[in-house]
């Protein structure tokens, strides 16, 4: 596999053709391969239309975990699962727990919530998912750990196939997200872990909001 | 989506309070916070650098401390925790206007009754002063309670407790104390802090304990300066590589002590008794004797402070007689017993016992207007009970509690029988 680049300048220049918005078209491509690979397609025109289908698809007082995710913080989603009250937010109980003393615990937790709500590095019109994690903690979830998974896409993150996707990953989205991890944190990122979802066998577990506007990276 | 989920921390802003290490008030809205698990950023008053970053001035006016920043950008000065928890639209009103049971406190024993008695189809509400959780709540890790074989904090029981109770359709109001009950009929109305009124066919008192104050000249002026009540979870971390000094016997001192020596270059536990075994759990004894950094001190008590601006060291004297000697110490948490917490029974003149534990069953030591005996837990009023460490005899453990709270339920399907319309 390729190996990303051993400096990500948080100012490089993105290519281009990773910050496009997908023609209707291919929107719906993708939503139609999505649909036969087992995962349910929804298409919102706007970020407040799909922050309005996640709030539909959240039942009240369902345990909820929010990815890390700037699609998430940009239309106000992770707002309403942190703060609003309707749900469990499992980043805030995480967060009161004793790092040293309640590890288990907090693997435990974060390994198998009700709901995750996250979005992916990249939909190919074949309707496969790609998501990559420095960590791996949070592809777990996705994967298999949660009940329901409602995954939040902007139209720019739609690609071709596969291999477009792995590039867009690598070329594209690992030296935005390292300046952010750098930023943030004050530690780097990388391309440690890639989930790919080709096909959903759990008929309803996995929702895709595919939203017509740049949102995330 | 990002890459990177670091620490599975929150991802939307907190709340930011700026004060100084030695304010009370800072300290007390700092708990508050870190016992209810809202996350927060601490920033001390005398860092002109961390001031600017969020405020945009170097200074502050003294009267304007502790100042409180919430998440809608909206800032409270000379903040208290009544306003904190209003601003974060923590304060609920109640929503009926009358329940079958009132329970005061929200730890274990309260928690437990919330859940047997909702999911039985009483009318329940929960009031409590600080966070869920109680004694409890602070602790840890709580090792031998059935059914967790690996252990459970309190506050991860406390969580998952107010979650079971709120879906069998118990109310949890917080962050108002108790001011006081009187009797409204056959029932009783309780009135919060902030003028609320509960009215409830029945009460249950599971209001717990708070910790003793350590009778010590120096040590309450240095309440959050060095100085704190219980073994709060958003101290721990402060602790990193500090000499710490946990005075206690019983098992919240203990589980102190373990967390701590996590943290902290070393732990000195401080015991007035001859050994720990009278009030400690065997299991943790075993923990702390194989900890290197952990040093427990028998017979030895706590005589005097060291601090200029936060504490610096203790005096402690060892054994009878013995001169006393200088313990340095970053911090100390007192984990001492307890004083029953019992505001507001008064009015409706509960009998205690001489430490003020709330008397309950056959002989509750007042007046009892009734031809048949109280029930157990039923306190000198019928149709008042109470359950948990506030009650006289009770034994002063996490699972002991959880069982009084879910009995007291039965006992208090009788009462509302006997009074009608059960």
């Amino acid at each position: 596999m390729t190996e990303p680049p051993a400096v990500a300048s948080p100012d490089a220049a993105a290519p281009s053709e990773f910050d496009e918005l997908a023609s209707g078209e291919q929107i719906a491509t993708a939503a139609t391969a999505l649909e036969r690979n087992g995962i349910r397609p929804l298409i919102a025109a706007t970020g407040a239309d799909a922050r309005g289908l996640v709030r539909s698809l959240l039942a009240d007082g369902a345990e909820v975990y929010n990815n890390t995710s700037q699609t998430l913080e940009a239309i106000g989603v992770a707002d309403d699962i942190e703060r609003s009250g309707r749900y469990q937010p499992l980043r805030l109980r995480l967060y009161r727990m004793d790092r040293e003393m309640q590890r288990r615990e907090m693997r435990t937790l974060a390994a198998s919530p009700g709901y995750v709500v996250g979005s992916v590095h990249a939909l190919t019109e074949g309707g496969s998912l790609l998501i990559a994690s420095a960590t791996g903690s949070q592809l777990g979830p996705v994967a298999s750990g949660a009940g329901q998974v409602i995954l939040v896409i902007g139209a720019q993150k739609i690609v071709p196939d596969v291999a477009t996707g792995m590039r867009r990953i690598y070329e594209y989205c690992y030296p935005l997200e390292d300046a952010r991890a750098r930023r943030a944190y004050g530690v780097p990122s990388g391309v440690n872990n890639i989930l790919i979802i080709n096909k959903a066998v759990t008929p309803g577990r996995v929702t895709a909001i595919i939203v017509n506007e740049r949102l995330g990276f | 989506m990002s890459m990177f989920d670091y620490d599975a921390r929150p991802v939307t802003p907190g709340v930011v309070l700026v004060g100084t290490t030695a304010s009370r008030g800072a300290y007390a809205i700092r708990d508050f916070l870190s016992r209810n698990g809202y996350p927060f950023e601490w920033v001390d008053a005398g860092q002109a650098d961390a001031v600017r970053t969020v405020l945009g001035v170097a200074e502050l006016e003294p009267s304007a401390l502790p100042l409180c920043i919430l998440p809608d950008g909206s800032r409270l000065a000379a903040a208290t925790v009544e306003q904190v928890a209003e601003g974060l639209g923590m304060v609920a009103a109640p929503a009926r206007s009358e329940y079958d049971l009132t329970i005061v406190g929200a730890g274990p024993a309260g928690l437990a009754a919330a859940v047997n008695a909702a999911s039985e189809g009483l009318r329940t509400v929960v009031v409590e002063a600080v966070a869920p959780g109680g004694q409890a709540g602070t602790t840890s890790m709580i090792e031998n309670l059935l059914g967790f074989p690996d252990g459970i904090s309190g506050s991860e029981l406390a969580t998952r407790a107010v979650v079971q109770a709120r879906r069998f359709g118990a109310e949890v109001l917080l962050a108002r104390p108790l001011a006081g009950v009187s009797a409204d009929g056959p029932g009783y109305v309780a009135e919060l802090s902030d003028g609320t009124l509960v009215r409830g066919r029945a009460v249950l008192f599971a209001s717990g304990v708070e910790w003793r104050r350590l009778e010590v000249p120096g040590v309450d002026d240095l309440l959050g300066a060095g100085v704190y009540y219980g073994a709060g979870p958003s101290e721990a971390l402060a602790c990193t590589g500090s000499r710490v000094a946990v005075v206690g016997g019983g098992n919240s001192a203990g589980q102190a002590v373990v967390r701590f020596s996590r943290y902290a270059r070393q732990v000195t536990l401080l015991v007035r008794g001859r050994d720990l075994g009278a009030s400690m759990s065997q299991y943790l004894i075993d923990q702390l004797s194989g900890i290197p950094n952990v040093d427990v001190r028998v017979r030895t008590q706590v005589v005097g402070v060291e601090a200029d601006d936060r504490l610096r060291a203790l005096v402690v004297r060892s054994g009878d007689g013995a001169e006393p000697g200088r313990l340095p110490a970053d911090a100390l948490f007192i984990c001492i017993g307890g004083n029953p917490r019992t505001d507001g029974v008064a009015g409706i003149g509960l009998a205690t016992n001489l430490a003020g534990y709330l008397v309950t069953g056959s002989d509750p030591g007042g007046s009892w207007p009734l031809p048949r005996e109280p029930l157990p837990l039923e306190t000198n009023r019928p149709g008042v009970f109470a359950a948990g460490d506030v009650r006289c005899g009770s034994v002063k453990r996490c699972a002991a509690a959880i069982g009084e709270g879910s009995m007291a339920v039965a006992l208090i399907h009788q009462r509302l029988a006997e009074a009608g319309d059960d």
